[in-house]
């Protein structure tokens, strides 16, 4: 009788936690090993290779990184990505709040702001920034348009992606404007989840609104606010789709990051040893971002 | 309320409502400026005199060019499909993983919960030059399966860190019930439980189903030929090249590969918020 101790052998693996959950788990697993680990080990080897399209790959030590630190376009691009990541985030997490508060007073059609007010962040960002290139098109510029034409606020056209300062500001520009919905509503669900009796009570007590949010509401969503702020950094400073759409890393590689110059190293110009080492490059910042990410959210599931 | 007070109130209040729409102007304008756009004729486009925000002469010209463009039908099912089969996937691996890791206690479950979040959170643009190369040796980098394999990486760590948040709050007892009634524990767990995460489970679809719809990197560096485009590659392609800009097609592209994602998304409003928090993949 092999059939019934076979399905009964198989209905107890199934049964136990200690089995069920690695055979729950292992389809996920092994695809992420394969199609992630994988990869990035493999990058960090390309990295330490003369690796280009087409050719084989030679071990070269550190010969990528030293090229690499020794150019303007690296530097550029670390000076470039930290620039873009912290003006956006701190104008993300100003004007989020702002939103947010402007947003947690009772109006009529609040559902309905909500949505559409997150209609930046969900929908396409190719299309969206395809918009915006529109918008800040060198010539026929409506925000130009409006300001010289019609309101005569500026004599000049502003330069918006033409000049290397404008550039990585309207890039920062459309970043808070794709990631403001976002940081608001999350940030309001935050503080809507504050108990409004310690908030009457410290008013009571003679605290104003200003004292009162920040002695009560913040510190109990700051949790929420640190999670959403670091997960944005990691975002943002990985980003590829705005600069890539945008401006594509110009002018004069004003505004290319670490994704895009990766991109423009190995799958433009078929560096493929050389680009993997600027993703490595990224490496360091990420491994703070992620552990500081760990912590905060291991806090969170234990308080 | 009689009228004086409902005056006062609207007078109180007018600020608020001010603030409101100036927030909803500046967050909402691109849609309104590339959808009137996308309805005015080539010469208009460029014409800036009297009323720009109106077009005076509507017409379809430019959503006509678009549909009539060649393969353009090819990269929307292309996108389609892509976006519907990994999701299906992915939710059904995530499913599994999600559970397992909320659920379950067996050795290696809190550090599988932390190898996902890490996954979850690392950036999309930093693995795509050794995936273009893996794939390379596999004979799959150029064609749609790129998309299909890959998709799923951003996917599964996104879906199961999300529903193992659904799965930790699913009451044990009606599972644990249903076992002592004879059903088996694959078949409590498919009876019971998954039911009562299924607010989860179409979360985790329509943020899947976005994501892949909105993806770049990948399409951009793991597929090649006019037939593997997708939606953005493909219009980019034909209507963006460098800095010539087809406008009018363009901005037509725009309002149309915007259309499904607002439908879905004004059906599900709520959830899209509750699973916001979780949802965090753009930056």
């Amino acid at each position: 009788m092999q059939t019934p101790t076979l399905s009964a052998k198989i209905s107890r693996l199934l049964h136990k936690d200690s089995t069920l959950g690695p055979i729950l788990l292992s389809p996920g697993f092994l695809f992420l090993a394969v199609m992630m680990a994988y990869p990035f080990f493999y990058a960090i080897y390309l990295s330490f290779t003369d690796k280009e399209v087409g050719g084989a790959a030679n071990f070269t030590g550190f010969e990528n990184y030293e090229k690499l630190f020794s150019t303007t376009l690296f530097a550029k691009t670390v000076v470039n990505s930290l620039v873009y990541t912290s003006i956006a985030l701190v104008l993300k997490f100003s004007c989020g709040m702002a939103l947010a508060l402007l947003l947690n007073r009772p109006f009529i059609g609040q559902r309905f702001a909500k949505a559409l007010m997150l209609l930046p962040w969900i929908l396409p960002t190719a299309f969206s920034t395809m918009i915006w290139q529109w918008i800040f098109s060198p010539a026929f510029s409506v925000v130009n348009e409006v300001l010289v034409n019609k309101l005569h606020l500026i004599s000049q056209p502003l330069p918006f992606l033409r000049d290397e300062t404008w550039a990585m500001g309207s890039l920062i520009f459309i970043n808070l404007w794709r990631g403001l919905p976002f940081f608001a509503i999350t940030f309001l669900a935050a503080i809507q989840s504050v108990s409004n009796e310690i908030i009457e009570a410290s008013r009571i007590d003679g605290a104003s609104p200003w004292q009162s949010f920040w002695l009560i509401v913040f510190p109990a969503i700051l949790p929420v606010v640190t999670i959403v702020m670091l997960i944005s950094t990691i975002g943002t400073l990985g980003d590829f789709d705005l600069p890539f759409l945008l401006t594509r890393g110009g002018p004069n590689n004003a505004t290319t990051m670490f994704a895009l110059t990766t991109y423009n190293l190995s799958l433009g110009s078929g560096l493929i040893g050389l680009g993997s080492a600027v993703t490595m490059t990224m490496f360091p910042f990420l491994l703070v971002l992620i552990i500081a990410s760990l912590i905060n959210v291991r806090r969170q599931q234990q308080g | 309320m009689n009228a004086s007070q409902i005056a006062r109130k609207a007078i109180k209040q007018a600020p608020l409502y001010l603030a409101l729409a100036a927030v909803l102007i500046f967050l909402l304008f691109p849609f309104y400026w590339g959808f009137i756009t996308s309805l005015k004729t080539e010469a208009e486009i460029y014409d800036f005199t009297g009323n720009f925000l109106i077009p005076k002469a509507p017409t379809f010209n430019n959503y006509f060019l678009l549909f009539t463009t060649k393969n353009y039908f090819v990269w929307f099912w292309n996108t389609l499909f892509v976006s519907l089969v990994t999701t299906v996937i992915s939710v059904i691996i995530s499913v599994m993983a999600g559970f397992a890791i909320a659920r379950l206690k067996f050795r290696g479950a809190a550090l599988a919960g932390t190898l996902v979040f890490i996954t979850y959170i690392a950036p999309k643009g930093f693995l795509f030059v050794p995936l273009a190369q893996i794939l390379k040796e596999w004979g799959l980098l150029g064609s749609l399966s790129a998309l299909y394999i890959t998709y799923p990486t951003f996917l599964i760590p996104f879906c199961t860190w999300l529903l193992s948040g659904y799965f930790a709050n699913v009451p044990h007892e009606p599972e644990e019930c249903a076992m002592v009634d004879g059903a088996s524990r694959i078949g409590a767990i498919v009876r019971i439980t998954l039911p009562m995460a299924i607010s989860g489970i179409i979360t985790a679809g329509i943020f899947s189903f976005t994501a892949s719809w909105n993806e770049l990197v990948y399409s951009i560096a793991l597929t090649s030929g006019e037939q593997n485009r997708m939606l953005t590659t493909g219009v980019m392609g034909a209507f963006a090249q460098g800095d010539f800009m087809v406008i009018g097609p363009l901005m037509a592209a725009a309002t149309v590969s915007s259309v499904p994602i607002a439908i879905l998304y004004f059906f599900f409003t709520d959830r899209f918020v509750s699973g916001l928090t979780a949802g965090a993949t753009k930056g």
